[in-house]
């Protein structure tokens, strides 16, 4: 039996499991009720059931009996840098949780951690992983550090996801988008606290 | 037709009063200036710049999106005429003839034809909706749960069978809509659903969130894994104006389109999508010189631009008049309706009837507006087009991550956004559509709902749906069923590939 599509293969086993996920979780720790009352966990059930078939169905869809396709089973993204990385996470945040700490440091300290993680040993991601880090990091940074500093962040970090990064040209941007963002951004902290 | 014109005229007085019109221009505008920008889709655009209307009132803020939804659209077609790159799937095949007429130095009268095709469509389709919105609000205002229940399955399968794509696999998505749709406090109970102890999540994903991570940062991150290479023809914009040649080639597709495309549009599902493919083809084939599409023929804009602008504009009905989105840009105003306290639904037009016909009629007006403030700024669009990305896609993310952390001005919402992403990304590489779970998504609570009470008053009878005392909601079960056989059949199929892979 050989893999026709790795694409489907793949999203076969997503649906699977968070079908499952979602039905077993709902049925573990949610009322089921009846069909006339129907509880919490009455719809989630029916629907994280459907799902799962029909993961089932791509999954099945993606197998052909022809010897063609591709032998190994490789994903169309890295699944185990993708594990490591919610590793990385669930580890900080377990830590801050046993040592009393609010979470958000440990997601921030996350964030750091996987930005240079990828910038070190898989350029290949660094546009995905930089700009969902640059993100994070701004609304963590925001509450303690301000706007510019949280927007500094966002832009020197994104900046640093594409192709092509000039110092000039990215400070000059950065300091339009923090007028930009003084402008329309009426809430919250400009600078850090304890500086005025 | 006495009322009708009274509605218009409720409308018109609402839309054409000046905060409205402010309204209107500026949401055409900043769409336009996003959905220049090549990359970032109507849905992107839109999730964007829902948080600027927050604080506005809900006619205003329906206005402006309204606005924004045919700027974004309007942007989209002149980044496909001078780059080539659909700005949005239904600009696609504009790309195949307005590129060409571009390279040829006719990118000014493409971009002409579009604007005028596209308000004529406009036009067309704002009386359409005044027509016919009411008798079907009408028939809404008489459906019970089980006919809402059964209408949201059809309109889901529905837009799974117009979009492009794996079927079962979009169906699938929708499921994966639903079930995200769901976290949160349940109403019926109060119990917190799939929240894991964070208390962020009590009051559920907010769609914004999700819409801006699906289609936001998992676009750019998509655009910085391609080597940027583009050709713009942006010298070449000159002498706007159609030729009378070419007012005579097109005026035939422009009515064509439209036609099309209002029909289409009012489907669920890919409205403007379908209407903008299905109108290339009619083109094409009412031809008498189809050789000469796909080498810069004049209908080849003219057709889908019409039909892709109809298409757009009657998909407003579903949304308006049953409350259920047809596409994920109306999945996100109905989230915008909700945002404001106004539950979509049949009853809005007769409780807030200047808030129904003043959208209507500013649609009109934004239509007009396109075509008068794009025509002479279209220097400044492409001066635009100009732009570097790698300045472009920190300012997006900037005006997004403002945008969700003000929200509720926690942080957790901005991380939400980059999960999405994620997911978006990882959806993007397994070619799963977004779109489908958009839908989803914002369909979860309702249809749980509609489920509920449905069985509820049926005391536990799954058959209630299907019964024939309850003829609107057999209806629809049927016709989903329909589909889903038309679609599964082998022939069927290849063609629907056909006519989505087509020169795409």
């Amino acid at each position: 039996m050989k893999i026709r599509s790795q694409k489907d293969f793949w999203s076969g086993l997503m649906f699977i499991g968070s079908g499952l996920f979602f039905a077993l979780w709902a049925m573990a720790f949610y009322q089921m009720g009846t069909a006339v009352r129907m509880g919490p966990a009455y719809f989630p059930t029916m629907l994280g059931f459907l799902l799962t078939v029909l993961g089932a169905a791509v999954l099945l869809q993606s197998l052909a009996m022809e010897p063609e396709g591709d032998q190994a089973v490789h994903t169309p993204f890295n699944i185990i840098d993708l594990l490591i990385v919610v590793a990385i996470y669930a580890v900080l945040i377990l830590l801050s949780q046993n040592m009393g700490s609010s979470s958000d440091y440990a997601i921030l300290g996350g964030t750091i951690i996987v930005s240079l993680l990828t910038a070190v040993f898989r350029p290949d991601a660094k546009p995905l992983v930089l700009v969902t880090a640059a993100t994070i990091a701004y609304g963590y940074l925001m509450k303690p550090l301000g706007l510019v500093i949280a927007t500094a962040a966002l832009v020197f970090i994104s900046a640093a996801g594409g192709h092509e990064f000039k110092w000039k040209e990215v400070i000059i941007l950065f300091i339009i988008l923090i007028l930009f963002s003084v402008l329309v951004f009426v809430k919250g902290p400009i600078w850090p606290e304890y500086f005025g | 037709m006495d009322q009708i014109f009274h509605n218009l005229v409720i409308g018109f007085g609402v839309a054409v009063t000046p905060i409205n019109l402010f309204f209107a221009l500026i949401g055409c505008l900043l769409g336009t200036l996003i959905g220049v920008l090549p990359g970032i889709g109507p849905v992107a655009t839109i999730a964007m710049l829902l948080p600027i209307t927050f604080n506005l009132s809900p006619v205003g803020a329906l206005i402006m999106l309204a606005g924004i939804y045919y700027g974004a659209q309007y942007g989209g077609s002149t980044t496909a005429i001078l780059v080539n790159i659909p700005g949005e799937s239904s600009s696609v095949v504009t790309c195949l003839d307005g590129y060409q007429m571009a390279r040829q130095g006719r990118a000014g009268p493409a971009l002409a034809t579009a604007a005028i095709g596209s308000f004529f469509a406009g036009c067309v389709a704002t009386v359409i909706i005044a027509v016919a919105a009411p008798p079907l609000a009408e028939v809404a205002l008489k459906f019970g749960p089980s006919e809402y229940f059964s209408l949201m399955v059809f309109g889901l399968i529905a837009a799974t069978v117009l979009a492009h794509g794996s079927l079962i696999k979009a169906i699938a998505m929708v499921i994966w809509g639903l079930l995200f749709g769901l976290v949160g406090t349940d109403v019926n109970s109060g119990v917190l659903r799939f929240t894991f102890g964070i208390p962020e999540l009590s009051d559920g994903i907010g769609f914004v969130i999700v819409a801006m991570g699906m289609f936001g940062t998992a676009e750019i991150v998509a655009n910085l894994e391609m080597k940027e290479h583009r050709e713009i023809f942006t010298s070449k914009v000159k002498n706007l104006w159609p030729t009378k040649q070419d007012f005579k080639d097109a005026w035939g597709a422009v009515l064509r389109g439209t036609a099309l495309g209002s029909a289409l549009g009012i489907l669920p599902g890919g409205g403007a999508l379908l209407a903008s493919f299905g109108a290339y083809s009619l083109e094409k084939k009412v031809s008498k010189h189809p050789e000469k599409f796909g080498k810069g023929a004049i209908e080849g804009v003219a057709a889908p631009e019409s039909a892709n602008n109809a298409g757009a504009q009657t998909s407003f009905i579903p949304m308006l008049t049953l409350g259920i989105p047809s596409n994920a840009v109306m999945a996100l105003m109905i989230g915008a309706l909700m945002i404001q306290g106004i539950a979509p639904g049949p009853q809005v037009m007769n409780e807030k009837p200047e808030l129904f016909w003043g959208l209507i009629a500013s649609m009109w007006v934004g239509n007009l507006m396109l075509v008068i403030l794009n025509l002479p700024l279209i220097g400044m669009w492409v001066k635009l087009l100009t732009v570097p990305y790698r300045y472009l896609y920190p300012s997006i993310l900037v005006f997004m991550a403002i945008g969700v952390y003000s929200l509720s001005n926690n942080a957790f919402d901005v991380l939400i956004m980059g999960v999405f992403g994620v997911v978006g990304y990882i959806c993007a590489k397994l070619e799963c559509e977004p779109a489908p779970m958009i839908l989803g998504f914002i369909l979860g609570p309702l249809m749980e709902e509609n489920l509920r009470r449905a069985m509820l008053l049926s005391r536990g009878d799954p058959f209630v749906f299907v019964s024939p005392s309850k003829p609107i909601s057999l209806g629809f079960l049927l016709a989903s069923a329909v589909l889903l056989v038309i679609v599964a059949l082998p022939a069927i199929r290849k063609k629907r590939e056909e006519v989505f892979v087509e020169e795409g």
